[in-house]
């Protein structure tokens, strides 16, 4: 990594942190500290700047100090762990997401708000690092109601998605960790763009993303059709969540579902994981031990109380 | 990684009022990968003893094993039960002879022991995963999930709980602590023991 | 290749930089209807060594808004620092205090500004929200954030929140038939298990780094009855001016060993 050509590289991430560096001095507090304009200091400017270490590799600092998958033991926890999905049908875009972040082996949150509502007709999903999702997209946010203001239309979901693909592209191997779905609804119709910190982007109908993505594609690809109807395609994503809150152990606790239509996005529900299991949505749960209970001599019946 | 959250799992043990109470999970997992929500960790060793080993699967099935051999050839010698706090030098030694390639288990043991007079008092003891025995007057933790148990147990548990408020106490530690933990959950099981009796209850948990 | 001279034959020295230590405590925070509680204790350590019995982890920002710090001391006493600069800055541009989901964004977006070289400090601000709700917003290092109505972190996060889930939220616990769980609780109970909380950690925290000193700051909303604090023992009023919410601070001993 820190190769001789590295470091004197005039091109390149390294390079790119070089010249941060040298910035910080001189620009650490812009007019804008002084007023409102959300701390995210003159959109004019363009990309915000950010404190680096004066060290000659900066990435392998902060590799060595926050943990990924590799190290769980260095101190400062990113959270991790989930499931998101999205995926595009005749009645829209269904969003669901689970609520869990884990760091280590201990569950951090079941609250997690990891549907980010971008704009009222944009949502963006969060999957690897929360901060750089949040801070990510509420500022992709910003540019696409500039967008706006420009152009007299609504930015597309492709120009938006693309938009953040080229801006975390720009911080390659910096070590962001993002895994996003960005959804909404354009002039084409109903869209669903997969972008990550790799810089990948992708236009599809459906995509699953974070640890618990292999259960919830199990489940999405089996039921999944166009013509789905509105609740057939609601129901669909809530029990992928289920799915893969129920079999990995850093996706779980509750199930958040937007569904994205020509008029914007609309939040349907929060679902508990733990009530769909033994509950489910016509009174039988999801649980395989509920639905086969007192079927079998295997599985016997539940006992009476005494 | 370590070892313990290979598969998962968590057992607690408390002592009440001339009663004590045992409970684990029942998740057996692959790391992340849930596996069985009915994998038992506690068995029960006399009529009134009872040993969670909470740790590396294999190896909990292996020293159940080696635990009903060793018991059943000292209650043929000796003729007689064996007594808790022998049963705790019993596991204390059998998990010292690996002590340079342990079992990756952390046993916890609860029971009734026979007093001078005749009557019974309870027992609990845990030991570490080459046999430091450990014998608590309120409660023993191990597992992945021992820090949360520890927590909870510590703000929810009171000297000389009656058997009923014992399990209702061992119940919510056992509940709150595993829904904070990634590795173990997916139901529990809890046996509280009088000394005329053992009741088991199997408690709807997360399943997440 | 012979001809090639090499002048530095050992190659670049790399020296490890590591700019962080974890200074132990643990912090906690919660909402009520009208209040927020906002609790640290006031050990500082370094792996088993006290370094001191009384170093303050939370901090007051303005009469309706107080932030708690954890982690490593000097990058959170830092961190507080700038944080206030800013409020003051903005007390000057603006002639108010900034309202909480304001601090809580400004927060994010301090933290965040050192995504590439972070402050390791876990935040928890709480206070009172334009509304008059009780709020808490936790953080993590590099600046993602929710809300919340109750967040314990630090050393002995792991045994403090699961005792809140089930006491706060009444997790595992079913409402007797025809009654519900309080969606809030009131202010002297939220006390006495925070109390319960600090006093369970120090008794079993591995390493000894929780203890010596509890600070619970008490924040009310405006126009909202002291609520039984007048008669808690220790109790000191922290109000600056006369815009309606107050502040107090309460200061209790823990376990020193």
């Amino acid at each position: 990594m820190n190769s001789f050509a590295d470091r004197f590289a005039i091109t390149g991430p390294i390079a790119e942190l070089r010249k941060a560096q040298a910035n910080v001095e001189d620009d650490e507090f812009s007019d804008a500290a002084w007023g409102s304009e959300a701390g995210f200091g003159s959109l004019a400017k363009g990309i915000p700047t950010f404190t680096v270490p004066n060290v000659p590799d900066p990435s392998s600092f902060l590799r060595l100090h926050t943990d990924d998958h590799a190290d769980p033991n260095c101190r400062i926890k990113i959270q991790h762990g989930t499931t998101t999905l999205a995926f595009r049908f005749q009645g829209g875009v269904i969003v669901a997401v689970d609520s869990r972040a884990t760091a280590g082996s201990y569950v951090a949150s079941g609250t997690v708000k990891k549907v980010i509502e971008i704009n009222p007709y944009l949502l963006g999903t969060m999957a690897g690092g929360a901060a750089d999702c949040q801070f990510w997209e509420t500022y992709l946010g910003m540019h696409c109601r500039l967008h706006e203001l420009r152009n007299r239309e609504r930015i597309s979901v492709s120009a938006a998605s693309k938009y953040l693909s080229n801006l975390v592209y720009s911080y390659k191997g910096m070590g962001l960790s993002m895994g996003t779905m960005i959804c909404g609804w354009d002039k084409t119709g109903p869209a669903v763009f997969y972008v990550d910190s790799d810089g990948t982007r992708l236009k599809g109908d459906l995509f699953s993303v974070g640890s618990g993505s292999t259960f919830a594609y199990g489940v999405l690809d089996q039921g999944y059709r166009w013509d789905l109807s509105d609740e057939e395609a609601q129901e669909l994503g809530r029990r992928s969540i289920y799915a893969a809150g129920h079999r990995d152990a850093f996706s779980g606790n509750t199930c958040n579902l937007y569904h994205v239509k020509e008029d914007g996005w609309r939040f349907i529900g929060n679902y508990d994981l733990s009530q769909m299991h033994y509950e489910g949505p016509s009174g039988t749960g999801y649980g395989y031990d509920i639905r086969v209970e007192g079927r079998s001599s295997a599985d016997a019946p539940p006992a009476t109380a005494a | 990684m370590s070892i313990m959250e290979y598969n998962g799992g968590s057992v607690i043990a408390m002592v009440g009022k001339d009663c004590v109470a045992i409970a684990s999970d029942l998740r057996l997992g692959n790391q992340a990968l849930g596996i069985s929500s009915n994998f038992q960790k506690i068995f029960p060793v006399t009529d009134r003893i009872y040993l969670g080993l909470p740790g590396l699967a294999t190896d909990v099935t292996t020293l159940r094993e080696l635990f009903r051999y060793r018991v059943n050839m000292y209650t043929i010698k000796e003729e007689r039960d064996i007594e808790p706090e022998t049963f705790a030098h019993l596991v204390s030694s059998t998990l010292y002879e690996r002590r340079f390639g342990p079992f990756f288990i952390e046993p916890v043991m609860a029971g009734m022991s026979k007093t001078p007079s005749g009557g019974y008092k309870p027992f609990i003891a845990a030991t570490d995963l080459i046999g430091c025995l450990n014998f608590a007057k309120d409660f023993v933790v191990a597992g992945t999930a021992s820090s949360k148990l520890y927590g909870v147990a510590e703000g929810l548990w009171e000297p000389d709980l009656e058997p009923e408020d014992l399990f209702e106490t061992i119940s919510q530690t056992m509940l709150n602590a595993v829904d904070r933990d990634a590795y173990s959950g997916w139901g529990v099981i809890v046996h509280v023991m009088t000394k005329d009796k053992v009741i088991t209850r199997t408690l709807k948990g997360r399943m997440d | 290749m012979p001809d090639m001279v090499s002048l530095d034959r050992a190659g670049p020295q790399q020296r490890q930089f590591n700019p962080y230590s974890d200074n132990g405590g643990t912090i906690l925070a919660i909402a009520g209807a009208d209040f927020s509680v906002i609790a640290g204790d006031t050990r500082q350590s370094e792996g088993y060594n006290i370094q001191t019995r009384y170093a303050p982890k939370v901090f007051k920002l303005t009469d309706k808004a107080v932030l708690a710090v954890n982690g490593f001391a000097a990058d959170g006493n830092m961190f507080v620092k700038r944080v206030r600069q800013r409020l003051e800055w903005y007390r000057h541009a603006h002639a108010k205090d900034m309202p909480l989901r304001a601090i809580a964004r400004l927060i994010q977006t301090m933290l965040y500004g050192r995504r590439f070289f972070p402050y390791y400090v876990y935040n928890i601000l709480g206070g009172i929200e334009e509304d008059g709700s009780g709020a808490v917003y936790s953080f993590d290092p590099v600046g993602s954030y929710e809300r919340e109505s109750c967040r314990a972190a630090g050393a002995a996060q792991s045994l403090v929140q699961p005792f809140l889930d089930n006491q706060i939220y009444f997790k595992n616990q079913t409402a007797a038939p025809g009654t519900t769980h309080p969606k809030h609780l009131p202010l002297q109970e939220v006390l006495s298990l925070v109390i319960d909380s600090f006093t369970s950690a120090t008794e079993r925290h591995i390493e000894a780094s929780v203890g010596d000193g509890l600070e619970m700051y008490v924040v009310l909303a405006r126009g909202s009855q002291l609520q039984g604090l007048e008669n808690v023992p220790n109790v000191q009023e922290m109000t600056t001016t006369s815009d309606g919410e107050r502040i107090f601070i309460i200061r209790r001993e823990l376990k020193k060993d």
